[in-house]
């Protein structure tokens, strides 16, 4: 797990969480800048987690960026053949995925603080299901993102321990049914 | 937390249950069949279209939204020709290209390269539609913003009494998102099925239709086309049969439209 200096380590906990969540290749959450037209990647879990720390593009790119821009999450399956993906972004990192499920974080005021990624999620087919899920975990993670911004390491205890708790659900339930059968 | 996924999970097969609907004889004969959606016009307030992507095939006219904070209302209207900045309003207008080919599709672009005052561009896009005639205006996006429930409530039942019929992509995500929530709108999810013009009627709103939208061949940025699932996409397919009966049955209120819709679903059943 990667994260960006100054960030606050409960984001790291929630895309470590998250990746074992989906049994993803990776999960990323890049935050908007200031003026609303860049993402920032700043946690990361996973494949090309070091490399893609750190790196801005403008929000009009990705597949992350489409998801910030219309509020709505997405899942596509075939991404390299989508022309607007950052393959160079993704070569950069060492890892280029197939499939990205991303969500936007949306704050209280509905306005846009990032986008949580998922590289290659393991699930049976494309559903409303994995939406449903990653969509209430990016507003988990709005949570935490928007506490640490306005109160710096006061992160309120039971948001600190989300992804801790997350992690410990999954492994219980890999450990009770290996077969990962839903 | 509701131990079944909110909304298309209202939509699977198993989960449906029948509901009544009007005494219409073959309703889907009579809302789409022959029906080309001539004469209907179409906006989609988006992220812009590509009019020259193949699946598109041109579009009638456009108007661009656009932040400014130097402008009185925080951002600056700009009709005529504008590109898709994403992808994401060409598969929408694809999607209704492919059902009713001869509506006149209008590009309201209120998604920009800023995230910043997106609540206010959604607004002044549906004013627009609105104040343009258009017919049916297909949203696939919402805001979250409290800040915005009244003003889009405002403007969601002016399009109702006005006539222009709103058709919102339900969110994925925890909590209300607006205009999606609103009654005066027809809300929608995905459902299973590669079925085009199939839909589904959830008896328990505030989301009341189910309509394709995983796994669904789009048409993307750069004459592109990728395989997406959102409800993003479910959306568009409702708008096109609802441009379909609007060019068959010019007359008919936002209401009528939906009780047409409803009676049209694969779970409804004459009582």
């Amino acid at each position: 797990m990667t994260i960006a200096p100054g960030v606050d380590a409960a984001l790291g906990r929630c895309v470590e969480a998250t990746r074992a969540l989906f049994g993803a290749a990776a999960c990323s959450i890049a935050l908007v800048d200031g003026d609303g037209s860049t993402l920032t990647y700043v946690a990361s879990d996973g494949a090309g987690a070091d490399e893609i720390v750190g790196v801005s593009m403008p929000v009009s790119r990705g597949i992350g960026g489409w998801a910030a821009m219309s509020g709505q999450p997405i899942a596509v399956r075939d991404v390299q053949s989508d022309p607007r993906f950052a393959r160079d972004v993704a070569e950069s990192t060492h890892y280029v995925p197939s499939a990205i499920h991303a969500a936007p974080m949306l704050d209280s005021d509905g306005e846009v603080l990032g986008v949580v990624s998922v590289l290659d999620p393991v699930v049976e087919e494309t559903s409303d299901w994995t939406l449903n899920v990653l969509g209430t975990i990016a507003g988990l993670m709005a949570l935490v993102t928007a506490a640490a911004a306005s109160a710096p390491a006061t992160v309120p205890q039971p948001l600190a321990q989300l992804g801790s708790d997350v992690l410990r659900l999954v492994a219980s339930w890999e450990a009770g049914d290996s077969g990962r059968s839903r | 937390m509701s131990s079944t996924p909110a909304w298309s999970g209202a939509f699977d097969r198993g989960a449906l249950q029948d509901v009544a609907r009007l005494p219409l004889d073959d309703v889907r004969a009579w809302a789409f069949a022959g029906s080309t959606g001539a004469g209907v016009k179409v906006a989609i307030v988006d992220s812009g279209i590509d009019g020259d992507h193949p699946r598109v095939g041109g579009i009638a006219g456009g108007v661009a939204f656009q932040v400014d904070p130097d402008a009185e209302l925080g951002y600056v209207e700009r009709e005529g020709p504008h590109e898709d900045l994403v992808g994401h309003g060409t598969a929408c207008a694809a999607i209704i290209r492919a059902l009713a080919p001869e509506s006149e599709i209008y590009s309201v672009r209120v998604l920009g390269a800023n995230l910043k005052g997106r609540g206010a561009l959604l607004q002044a896009g549906v004013e627009w539609s609105v104040e343009s005639g258009m017919h049916v205006a297909n949203l696939s996006l919402s805001s979250k913003s409290e800040a915005m429930f009244g003003p889009l409530h405002e403007i969601a039942d002016h399009a109702y009494f006005s006539g222009t019929v709103l058709v919102c992509a339900a969110n994925n995500l925890p909590g209300p998102t607006y205009p999606s929530q609103y009654a005066s709108v027809v809300s929608v999810a995905a459902r299973p099925g590669d079925e085009e013009m199939a839909l589904a009627y959830n008896p328990r709103p505030p989301v009341e239709f189910g309509a394709r939208g995983i796994d669904v061949d789009v048409a993307w940025a750069d004459r592109g086309s990728i395989t997406a699932t959102g409800n993003s996409f479910a959306a568009p397919h409702v708008t096109a049969m609802v441009a379909l009966m609007q060019s068959k049955h010019p007359w008919l209120a936002p209401f009528q439209v939906k009780a047409v819709l409803q009676a049209a679903c694969i779970n409804a059943v004459q009582h």
